[in-house]
């Protein structure tokens, strides 16, 4: 955490006295590498607390990882994507930078300042990142977008803290509980503090209803950034839920119990409707990572040591398969966003290697066996089954199968013949070695983790035990 | 000692900033008015957090706030840059304008 900081600041004023593009990369590469490299010295002193507002725990290493190694794959996958849109490109690896700070903040953090702080450090970054390529409307639109809906989700987080502060007197997760059994608190206040909270952060999640925002802003931001937005960001918010509920104890939890069923199994169904009508890929992805996080949301609500495992599992999973089908979609950009579903037509017999790592993501997506996502969807199916949700995992499986439609359809697209007569309609898309190399690396995870999922899930298991 | 305010009043007070922030957000269409309704929101939420700090005499809730303000003028720079630039390609400050994507 210390470390990317500094290596922002460092990084700022490198790009004050030397603007190249290729140092300002490897600089950023290797601060995430180092902060990396940080973790197994801190997890030798883990689990501590650092001052009231962050804890440094297995729980808190175990995401920081998770986020470094996917901002380290979104920084390598956009330089070649950045090297075509031409224009001023350093401050992209900082904004990069500034937002996986602020994701690292979110998992540490026991405190509701720290909380806002990180939430706010990420989506201002975000912000930026989105509305990057300059002459991009497309992006504006977006940037703005995204603007106004996360400002005013922000609004609705503090608002519902603020309240929560009222009544308990205390900021802490830790010591909520035990501000709640102490006395009598009006309730009617302190529900409303939660509604609210569990509002702005279902804004940032993108679950049904507040969804809307999701589709324009994947759609228009630069194919790299919606990557990072899809995994880095909802990745470090769902795992502060976790430890938030997990703080608050039961009696909290029980009483959302059906507001978060309702929203996971909307999630679910709108995101894979939608999906199908869609034609532009990035909109497809988008529709399908509101499922997605119905999906995982059913997990969080199965609860206990077996609900915390499959969350993260399934995260991990959600993390590499997204990253290589936003990878692919960055890969294939050049002026122009490779979006179009008809941009993928014949894509096997031109690009055979692309495509098939196109289709190992979608198939991870989709929870075909031999991935990541059957092993991710397979722990939250048994979550959701020992914690006697049956309705919960019965929709869940008949959306899988409703997802199934939509991510053949676009599969099947890339083994059509190519259209005649034209041109490929993208260009020679050239494939930077690097950007290249994190592909492969990251389809090989995918494959591993879903035929070999047994020194994960043992990471993950000694991980949530730490939990409280 | 001072008569003090019960802090109900200040929250009630707070609520209807935010409310009427929230009314702003979705009825104004000028993208400017609507980053001042977001400013409203965000303000109503810094006075139920001093508020709050006041009910337990603690200066947690006047940090926060400090946090907020810095937080909305940050928000605010990249919001007016953004409004520039969409100044400058749709020739409007219409939020409607910026919908080209629908689906």
């Amino acid at each position: 955490m210390i470390a990317i900081a500094a290596v922002s600041v460092a990084l700022m004023l490198v790009i004050a006295f030397h603007r190249g593009a290729r140092v300002v990369l490897v600089c950023a590469l290797i601060g995430i590498a180092l902060a990396f490299a940080m973790l197994p010295v801190a997890a030798s002193r883990a689990p501590r607390q650092i001052t009231p507002l962050l804890i440094l725990d297995q729980y808190a290493l175990f995401y920081l990882g998770l986020l470094f190694i996917a901002s380290f794959a979104v920084a390598l996958l956009a330089q070649g994507y950045l090297g075509k849109l031409g224009g001023q490109l350093e401050e992209f690896y900082l904004m990069l930078l500034l937002a996986t700070a602020g994701g690292a903040a979110l998992v540490m953090s026991a405190h509701f300042a720290s909380f806002f702080l990180g939430l706010e450090i990420l989506s201002v970054s975000l912000y930026v990142l989105i509305a990057y390529p300059r002459r991009s409307a497309r992006g504006v639109e977006a940037g703005i977008k995204y603007l106004i809906l996360a400002a005013a989700s922000a609004a609705f987080l503090l608002f519902g803290m603020a309240l929560i502060y009222a009544e308990l007197g205390t900021m802490e997760f830790g010591r909520m509980a035990s501000g709640m059994a102490g006395r009598d608190v009006r309730w009617e206040l302190l529900l409303t503090g939660q509604a609210m909270i569990l509002v702005g952060v279902g804004f940032k999640l993108a679950v049904a209803p507040f969804h809307v925002w999701a589709p324009d802003v994947y759609e228009g931001a630069p194919a790299p950034v919606t990557a990072f937005i899809a995994t880095v960001s909802k990745g470090a918010i769902f795992a502060l839920l976790v430890r938030y509920f997990a703080n608050l104890g039961d009696e909290v939890f029980q009483q959302f119990f059906p507001e978060i069923a309702a929203i996971a199994i909307a999630s679910m169904f709108v995101g894979n409707l939608l999906a199908i009508a869609q034609i532009n890929v990035k909109r497809i992805l988008a529709y399908s990572s509101i499922a997605h996080m119905g999906y995982l949301l059913v997990a969080f609500l199965a609860g206990g040591s077996l609900g915390a495992t499959a969350v993260a599992f399934y995260l991990v999973a959600y993390f590499v398969t997204n990253l290589v089908a936003f990878g692919v979609v960055t890969v294939l950009s050049s002026r122009r966003e490779a979006d179009e579903l008809e941009d993928y037509r014949g894509l096997f017999w031109r690009r055979p290697w692309l495509a098939t790592t196109f289709l190992a993501a979608l198939l991870s997506l989709g929870g075909i066996p031999l991935t990541a996502g059957f092993m991710g969807k397979f722990y939250i199916l048994m979550a959701g089954v020992r914690s006697a949700l049956w309705f919960l995992a019965i929709i869940l499986s008949v959306n899988t199968m409703i997802s199934f439609y939509y991510y053949l359809r676009v599969a099947f697209m890339m083994f059509r013949d190519a259209p005649e007569g034209e041109a490929a309609p993208v260009a020679a898309p050239s494939l930077s070695f690097v950007g290249g190399a994190a592909l492969a690396v990251l389809t090989l995870l995918l494959v591993w983790i879903g035929v070999y999922p047994g020194p994960l899930v043992q990471t993950i298991r000694s991980m949530v035990a730490g939990l409280r | 000692m001072m008569a003090s305010i019960p802090m109900e009043y200040g929250l009630l007070l707070a609520g209807t900033l935010f409310a009427l922030g929230l009314i702003g957000v979705l009825v104004r269409r000028n993208i400017v008015f609507i980053l001042m309704s977001l400013e409203i929101m965000l303000n109503a939420t810094g006075l139920a957090f001093v508020t709050a700090g006041a009910r337990w005499a603690q200066a947690d809730g006047q940090v926060m706030y400090l946090f907020i303000l810095s937080m909305a003028a940050a928000e605010v720079a990249v919001g007016l840059a953004l409004v520039l630039k969409l100044r400058s390609q749709f020739k409007t400050l219409d939020a409607d304008a910026a919908s080209r994507m629908h689906g």
